[in-house]
């Protein structure tokens, strides 16, 4: 089975724009494609992840760049769907039937909490259990009474990922606050405040993947997708939307902890040989608990690890260089193949003030409804 | 024409045990799985976790602690039948004997919530619908 490149990486900014999602979502294929050096007329397979836009999308974003008869599949898996749609590619493409694929992420999104019908029941909504930061609250509350993490701690992370956006052109939010400022923010579900949470907005993000004969056939030098898992949460083992209640004796491990672990035996990797990670800041709090989880330390120490700047752009284990979904926004379609976009960055050593020096591994990881997780090794 | 007390339904179709014209004897449905011993919310065919089909209906207990929770500081989103002007309310999960925790309102006041709180189930009517059935939904309160 061939390896699996990335040739070529394209975002569209993201924040709030008067403009289509297909104009978005078309202005990051497009990227892509220029950035591989390959024409839309030589991809043979695309892949679209979107959650909240119509049927059909990713035929309408990418008839933009003119006629074809690929197949162009919609993916959808929460939070996690760029990592399924990019899984996909990697899957055609190690089939041999394809060398050549798009992979296109997509969101267009209401300001403001999102619509709960589309991932609660009815009666969910009447009894107030519609609230996403709801659920990540109540994770914080008992890591916080387990392991004596504190809302300082949570406030670092935000800290930190607000810092690194400045120096990133296509956060929404680039600017820095201060510690007092974000513990002073209000709380939106206790322990979680507004400068501690990621908004829904909008943007794109694509990458041109190849197999190995056709990156040397074209003469390009890619970057090596070393692993790509997607898992959904086994039972009980994430309390995450839309769960009602969850078991009090199931022990399962959490799809964090399950999908990186197939991702690091596919990559041949552990967690100490990645140089740099993009991972799922959907609030503070869950920076802390993925530490855990991806095995950059003892399950109940991540609180430790923001203390000791272990994360920080300069730390041994930098995290969300990028700023993270807390300063990006979180477009969700868009989200993976964002961190995909600044991974690549990174392992190019093209990040400028956030580059992380020397880095030839990172990882990006997403995280949401109903458990769904998406884990990504990239080496140069 | 008076209201038939018999005409309650459960907010969600299989979620209460017990009749619904006396809310002290109504507690939660449970399922239990005799094959992994796992015990679900509600009145399940299968059970969530093993995939077995014999599981067995059993009303929860109505008593339990908390176990985690947050205080949802903003009016959620959608068609929510909480008070109207909105007032901040806990959410937590119930950890009940059943070997099951709960997602739950509840009700007490925002600054009076711990982990380990003993809590009681508390159903109520919690609207009316079209059709004049009462809808009962649930909560859980300190133990007075």
């Amino acid at each position: 089975m061939s390896e699996v490149y990335i040739l070529g990486a394209g975002i569209h900014p993201f924040g709030r724009f008067d403009k289509t999602y297909e104009a978005i979502g078309s202005e990051a294929a497009a990227a892509a494609l220029k950035d591989a050096g390959v024409a839309w007329r030589d991809i043979q397979a695309a892949y679209l992840s979107r959650m909240y836009l119509p049927a059909t999308s990713g035929v309408r974003i990418l008839r933009k760049l003119g006629s074809t008869d690929i197949p162009v599949v919609d993916i959808e898996a929460a939070c996690a769907s760029g990592g399924a749609a990019l899984r996909q590619a990697v899957l055609a493409i190690k089939s041999g039937e394809v060398d050549l694929v798009l992979v296109c992420g997509v969101e267009k999104m209401p300001r403001g909490f999102m619509d709960p019908s589309m991932i609660y029941s009815p009666w969910q909504i009447e009894l107030g259990m519609s609230l996403n930061p709801g659920y990540w609250s109540m994770r914080a509350t008992r890591h916080m009474h387990d392991f004596g993490t504190t809302e300082e701690q949570i406030a670092k992370v935000a800290y930190k990922n607000h810092r690194n956006s400045v120096h990133n052109p296509n956060a929404m939010y680039r600017k820095e606050f201060s510690l007092e400022e974000i513990l002073a923010s209000p709380l939106v579900c206790d322990p979680i405040r507004r400068l501690e949470i990621c908004a829904p907005n909008d943007g794109a993000a694509a990458v041109v993947v190849a197999s190995e004969r056709k990156m040397r056939e074209l003469g390009a030098a890619g970057i090596r997708i070393a692993g790509v898992a997607h898992t959904i949460a086994r039972y009980s083992a994430d309390f995450r939307c839309p769960a009602d209640s969850m078991s009090a004796t199931a022990d399962n491990e959490g799809p964090t902890q399950v999908t990186a672990r197939q991702a690091y035996e596919k990559a041949g990797l552990g967690p100490e040989d990645v140089n740099c990670f993009e991972v799922q800041d959907t609030d503070a709090f869950c920076e802390i608990e993925i530490y855990e989880e991806l095995g950059l330390c003892p399950l109940g120490e991540g609180g430790r690890l923001i203390d000791e700047g272990v994360t920080d752009i300069g730390g041994s284990h930098p995290v969300n260089m990028s700023g993270g979904l807390i300063s990006k926004g979180e477009p969700v379609g868009a989200s993976h193949l964002g961190q995909i976009v600044e991974i690549v960055s990174q392992l190019r050593g093209q990040s400028g003030p956030r580059q992380v020096e020397g880095a030839r591994i990172g990882l990006a990881h997403v995280l949401g409804a109903g458990g769904n997780c998406a884990v990504t090794i990239l080496q140069a | 024409m008076a209201l038939d007390k018999a005409a309650r339904k459960p907010i969600r179709d299989g979620l209460l045990a017990g009749a619904l014209e006396d809310l002290d004897q109504v507690s939660l449905y449970g399922s239990h799985c005799p094959s992994c011993g796992e015990t679900s919310l509600g009145a399940n065919d299968v059970c969530p976790n093993c995939g077995g089909a014999s599981v067995s209906r059993t009303p929860l207990s109505r008593s339990g602690t908390l176990w985690t929770y947050t205080v949802v500081r903003h009016k959620p989103p959608g068609n929510y039948q909480g008070p109207d002007p909105f007032k901040p309310f806990g959410l937590g999960l119930v950890e009940l004997p059943d070997g099951i925790r709960v997602l739950s309102p509840i009700d007490a006041p925002p600054e009076q919530l711990r982990i380990g709180m003993p809590l009681q189930f508390h159903p109520y009517v919690l609207r009316t619908d079209e059709g004049g059935a009462e809808i009962v939904a649930f909560s859980f309160q300190p133990v007075a």
